[in-house]
């Protein structure tokens, strides 16, 4: 028999019938009676005083109930407790094109969006900045006034002696490489609908109820109680079913606060979904990047010393840009054994959409480079790439240089594997010319170990109940955001307790119902809130396995449960059935298992009665029912309910330095990828023919959920390697939507062979962790080192564009043309980021206004093309 | 995004539909498959009064052939119909190949033959919701006066970015016009004004009825290459079409239309009379035709991909059309 019945079985996720039908309900597709519709004006300027707004024109248009506006709502917020620096709705400037300057409630949308036309806002233009190494300059009109020459945050990090390090290095190489701002772009935009309750005693708006597309509803209510200035008690935040958050739903979004204001100013439910323009403007995803690193390494490949420089242009506003910046330079470590480390990391405050977590946070711009260049010093070196990756391998457990707590570590078994799948060894650099492979590995932490609520609080908390029905109910607070955590706490309880999934409901993410759980982010779900599922379902175990002992005359530790049988150990287990877990999924006619069996009736007390007589018949018996054991141990303590919670343990919590809170995670996922690509020299154009991706999930709950995820995460960093870039002019997004973004299409999707690898974690629910974000950093080095073996150029600068390959392919070749192509910019050696943004597709081609231009207008009153 | 309001007509003859068109001339925009014109009211790049729904109208319908004259297809065909018709694989290489190019399979199972022949000319800075194009200042091709382009300029450069005109173009291609005054007949390369923000040939009260093959192009070989990001979806960055008369001997008759460069597709000058005549198409030619078609092209700030770069592929892609085609 297998070690596990439910455990490591590829199981189609609990929610995927309703999502594949068309019947699941997500935020936008759900109405109240007199639910009105929310629209919001946003800014045309990317810095701006606010002077005046003028709403009168708009509050007389027919169908307009109410227009909310910065004053409404001044609290500030944040999702970090050092970043409070967001408003509803602008106060007293606007600080980005797109920034949210009023809303208009009204009866259609298409009302709102003609309301929208006739506010007049008077705005007094400041000076913007657009580049984050131009903005660290700036002396005056900074972004926010408490944030001196727009520096967000600065961190200067050593650990150990670097410059020794380089003194000892056989071989230093140093680079700049860039890589252009990326979105999330998931299939759902954001969407909230909030409603206020009428208090029975006072006739006025009492409590709220929100249902928002959100991955973390704890904040959320958190965030509206802070604005709203209500107690969190009178707050309800649920979240349905969400289409893909990637990071991007993982804070409190504008629109969410908004539509809670404007439910209350409107005494009326309202819903605000985001248009895909707005979505883009809202953002938060992942910040360009400079990045200057220098590595020293010893002929043999050893590394000795690394120094980061890193730049993150972070947009208007903090989001979790404090913990991005030190998650770029914190996730230098636990990947490899490196000796020395130098990190300076500045966060810098730009007049654009505020950039924040994307999957992967912080670590993929940074892996990007230190995997381009470990590759190009192994070539220098004369090392295999995957030779000098073994080498630098740790020696867990340790603590690496920076204090985080190595414990399993897979990547030496994932570099293995990749390299016998991918035929390495035999097919390395003897690949016709203009085909590739390259290498590359890259690691992310199973959850934050210290939250960024700083508090003692546990980070998961699940409860449990169960009733004579032998129906168990999971309440959780993880947001299951389209990643499977609904399936993953199922999978946990079924297992511990012996039990068919279809036995187990679900209720998640609602925090009238549900514990407290800090959300999904930074792939923390599985590994926290599946151990707070197994302690719940532990706890309840032990009541069970205790009343099922009394009645079998057996020691509790001889009770042992499997397909929801109860028996005695070393009588042989009982038929049940003839159905595994597996096979009562298969059979949804019989949702309660094998309650027929027992008595022919299922209503509670008549079980009960029939149990009784079956009992007296029967005397002490060796097994019984997982009904009979749950209706034992209820009538042994009155009810049958479990909790369970999980804080990470201190000693994973990693160094007492200033920022040594971001890093440390009580887990890290390991993953080593090949990718085989081929470029066309005449178009420069890169074609992904196949990834070998393999992962170290810890143990895969759910091998087909995982390999999933690193499909997605192989698929997402291919976009962000080939093509996916936000692109500026003048802080106006030039491509904000999903046909000029580009993210890749099925037809440039290559084959991509997920390999999982299982280092059993001795923390981890069933020694699980991460498997969402960890393989994807790996991908853009392992294409940019596939390229160099394909034609012998070094891509620094990501998306590597066609035009971009060409002209470094034509700098090789030392042909004049080189450099026309991408307009003086010599993509194999950048020293600084084009005007406006990761391209140049619009460089000298500025909005020269026009003095008649109604845009130049300070007031924007116009109809425009509207004949309607 | 809401659709601004409008009243909806629905034809049911092509005599109706003029009717409509004379009486909201300048008011009314006609629906064909709505792929492009659904998304741009809701940028409200259009607004009109009244939008005409011509799916109605069975005689607009269809691919028929007329012996010993060539093909008249409806301006109503989807895309797809195209795609599938095995005569017009066969006969009409070139135009099949266009058409398997244009956005996705569900989109061309909307668009069709007349609306992209009509298609809109695009642009970055044009093709954005009114929001943007506030924010950024308006242009000459709507509501503004300015060139985002070519900035001091008076003349709008959006690019004409449909997939099957240069391979019609190719084809010798006549499309018919109805309107008030009747049926007018011309050549499709005198369809285009090679003007941004006035592209099309076409008084407010004409509408595109039917495109007419020669029966004289039946069998050119041909291919057409398209440059794009994406596989699927996207719209050509640049698009070469290349379609010659070869039976065993030499070049009888050949054209080459480039595509998304310009205000309009164009015929690329010179190109039949480097093709015409050899026994051999070979790398030379080719190559040759690349020049030509690099001079004719015009790209600039209008799409994706830099200007620079879209000339070279015009270059790149032409030889490779001209290649394919030899092998097709």
């Amino acid at each position: 028999m297998d070690q596990f019945s439910i455990i490591g079985k590829r199981i189609a996720l609990v929610d995927s019938a309703g999502k594949t039908t068309g019947q699941g309900k997500y935020a936008d597709d759900l109405s109240l009676s007199g639910m009105l519709i929310g629209k919001i004006l946003h800014s045309p300027y990317p810095h701006a005083k606010i002077k005046k707004i003028d709403t009168s024109r708009a509050e007389a248009l027919e169908g307009v109930v109410t227009i909310v506006t910065g004053p409404d709502a001044p609290n500030k917020y944040g999702i970090l407790p050092v970043g409070h620096d967001e408003t509803a709705l602008a106060v007293e400037k606007v600080r980005y094109v797109g920034d949210n300057v009023a809303c208009v409630v009204a009866t259609s949308e298409s009302v709102a969006e003609k309301a929208l036309e006739l506010i007049d806002v008077e705005y007094e233009l400041l000076p913007a900045w657009f580049d984050p190494e131009d903005s660290m300059k700036a002396e005056k009109e900074w972004i926010h006034p408490q944030r001196p020459n727009n520096i967000e945050k600065d961190y200067h990090h050593v650990f150990g002696d670097p410059d020794k390090g380089f003194a000892e290095a056989d071989l230093v190489v140093e680079h700049r490489y860039l890589a252009a701002e990326v979105t999330h772009a998931a299939m759902e935009p954001h969407s909230t609908l909030a409603a206020f309750d009428i208090d029975s005693q006072t006739g006025k708006p009492g409590r709220l109820t929100v249902w928002s597309s959100t991955q973390v509803p704890y904040y959320l209510q958190h965030k509206l109680s802070i604005v709203l200035e209500m107690p969190m008690a009178q707050i309800r935040v649920i979240k349905p079913l969400v289409g893909g958050g990637f990071g991007g739903k993982s804070e409190v979004i504008p629109l969410e606060i908004i539509a809670a204001v404007a439910a209350r100013k409107a005494q009326a439910p309202v819903k605000i979904t985001y248009t895909r323009e707005e979505v883009f403007w809202a953002h938060r995803g992942r910040p360009r990047t400079i990045i200057d690193l220098k590595t020293g390494v010893k002929k043999d490949g050893l590394l000795t010393s690394v120094a980061a420089r890193v730049v993150q242009d972070g947009g208007a506003y903090c989001s979790y840009g404090v913990v991005t910046i030190l998650y770029s330079g914190a996730l230098l470590g636990a990947l490899y054994d490196i000796p020395h480390i130098r990190y300076d990391g500045y966060r810098v405050l730009t007049n654009k959409p505020a950039c924040g977590a994307m999957r992967g946070h912080g670590t993929v711009n940074v892996r990007f480079a230190f995997e381009s260049q470990l590759d190009e010093m192994a070539a220098k070196l004369g090392i295999d790439p995957a030779e000098i990756r073994r080498r630098n391998l740790l020696k867990p457990p340790c603590i690496t240089v920076n204090n985080l707590r190595v414990q399993s570590y897979g990547l030496p078994e994932c570099i293995e594997k990749v390299v016998e799948r991918s035929q390495w060894k035999q097919r390395k650099g003897k690949l016709p010319r203009g085909r590739g492979l390259g290498i590359a590995c890259s690691h992310y932490v199973s959850g934050a170990a210290n939250s960024i609520i700083r508090s003692d609080m546990p980070h998961s908390t699940v409860n449990l109940k169960i009733d004579r029905d032998g129906g168990v109910v999971i309440y959780t607070g993880a947001s299951d955001i389209g990643q499977g955590s609904d399936t993953m706490v199922a999978q946990i309880v079924a297992e511990v307790l012996g039990i068919s999934l279809s036995r187990i409901k679900v209720v998640a993410a609602d925090t009238d119902l549900t514990p407290i759980d800090i959300g999904s982010y930074s792939s923390r779900v599985t590994f926290m809130n599946g151990n707070a599922s197994l302690r719940a379902a532990e706890d309840v175990k032990k009541k069970i396995v205790a009343a099922a002992a009394k009645k079998m005359s057996c020691a509790p530790e001889d009770v042992l449960m499997r397909d929801d049988m109860v028996w005695k150990r070393g009588t042989s287990q009982p038929h049940s059935n003839g159905r595994g877990a597996e096979k009562l999924l298969e059979k949804t006619d019989a949702p309660r298992g094998n309650v027929q069996e027992v008595s022919g009736r299922v209503e509670g007390q008549t079980l009960r009665g029939s149990l009784q007589q079956k009992r007296k018949e029967e005397g002490p018996k060796d097994s019984m029912s997982f009904e009979e054991a749950v209706v034992s141990a209820i009538d042994f303590s009155g009810s049958l309910t479990g909790t369970g919670s999980y804080a990470p343990p201190k000693e994973a919590r990693g160094g007492a330095f200033k920022g040594a809170g971001v890093g440390p995670s009580p887990a890290y996922s390991y993953s080593a990828q090949v990718a085989e690509v081929s470029v066309d020299e005449d178009t420069g154009v890169v074609t992904v023919h196949k990834v070998w991706a393999a992962h170290d999930c810890g143990r895969a709950l759910n091998p087909v959920s995982v390999e999933g995820q690193v499909i997605g995460s192989v698929w997402m960093g291919m976009g962000q390697a080939l093509q996916e870039e936000m692109v500026w002019k003048d802080g106006l997004l030039m491509n904000p939507g999903l046909l000029e973004y580009r993210s890749p299409s099925s037809e440039e999707s290559p084959e991509i062979e997920a390999i999982i690898v299982e280092s059993v974690d001795p923390e981890g629910p069933f020694g699980a962790k991460e498997a969402s974000e960890g393989s994807l950093a790996a991908t853009i080095p392992a294409i940019s080192n596939a390229i160099y073996d394909a034609v012998g150029i070094r891509l620094r600068e990501s998306p590597f564009t066609p035009e971009r390959v060409l002209a470094a392919l034509r700098a090789k070749k030392n042909a004049s043309k080189a450099l026309e192509i991408t307009r003086g910019s010599d993509p194999s050696a950048p020293t600084a980021f084009r005007e406006h943004g990761g391209s140049t597709w619009f460089k000298d081609k500025g909005p020269q206004r026009h003095p008649e231009d109604p845009a130049r207008r300070v007031t924007t009153a116009h109809t425009v093309g509207g004949d309607d | 995004m809401s659709l601004p309001s409008f009243k909806l007509l629905r034809p049911r003859s092509i005599e109706e539909a003029v009717g409509y068109l004379a009486k909201h001339a300048g008011t009314i925009q006609i629906l064909a498959g709505g792929t492009d014109l659904i998304p741009s009211m809701k940028q409200r790049l259009f607004s009109p009064a009244y939008v005409m729904d011509i799916r109605g109208i069975e005689e607009m319908q269809g691919v028929h052939v007329v012996p010993g004259v060539g093909v008249e297809i409806g301006a109503l065909t989807p895309l797809s119909a195209i795609e599938d018709s095995e005569f017009i694989r066969r006969n009409y290489r070139v135009l099949h190949d266009a058409a398997v190019t244009v956005a996705s399979p569900i989109l061309r199972n909307m668009g069709t033959v007349g609306g992209n022949i009509c298609l809109d000319t695009r642009c970055l800075w044009y093709n954005q919701s009114l929001q943007w194009r506030r924010s950024c200042g308006f242009c000459i091709k709507k509501d503004g006066d300015l060139c985002h382009v070519a900035p001091g300029g008076t003349r709008c450069w959006a690019a004409f970015s449909g997939d099957t005109p240069p391979a019609l173009l190719c084809l010798g291609a006549d499309v018919e016009i109805v309107g008030p005054k009747g049926i007018r007949r011309l050549p499709l390369k005198n369809f285009y004004s090679g003007v941004g923000d006035a592209h099309l040939k076409l008084d407010p009260n004409e509408m595109l009825a039917r495109v007419f093959l020669p029966e004289s192009s039946s069998g050119w070989k041909g291919s057409y290459q398209k440059l794009r990001v994406r596989g699927s979806i996207d719209y050509p960055l640049a698009g070469v079409a290349v379609a010659f008369k070869k039976n065993g001997g030499p070049v009888e008759a050949a054209r080459v239309a480039i595509t998304a460069v310009n205000p309009a597709p164009l015929l690329v000058p010179g190109s039949d009379h480097a093709l015409v005549g050899r026994q051999v198409v070979d790398e030379h030619v080719a190559t040759v035709i690349g020049e030509l078609a690099a001079k004719t092209g015009k790209p600039l700030t209008t799409s994706a991909l830099t200007p620079e770069y879209r000339r070279e592929m015009i270059r790149v892609f032409a030889k490779r059309a001209v290649l394919a085609a030899a092998r097709s």
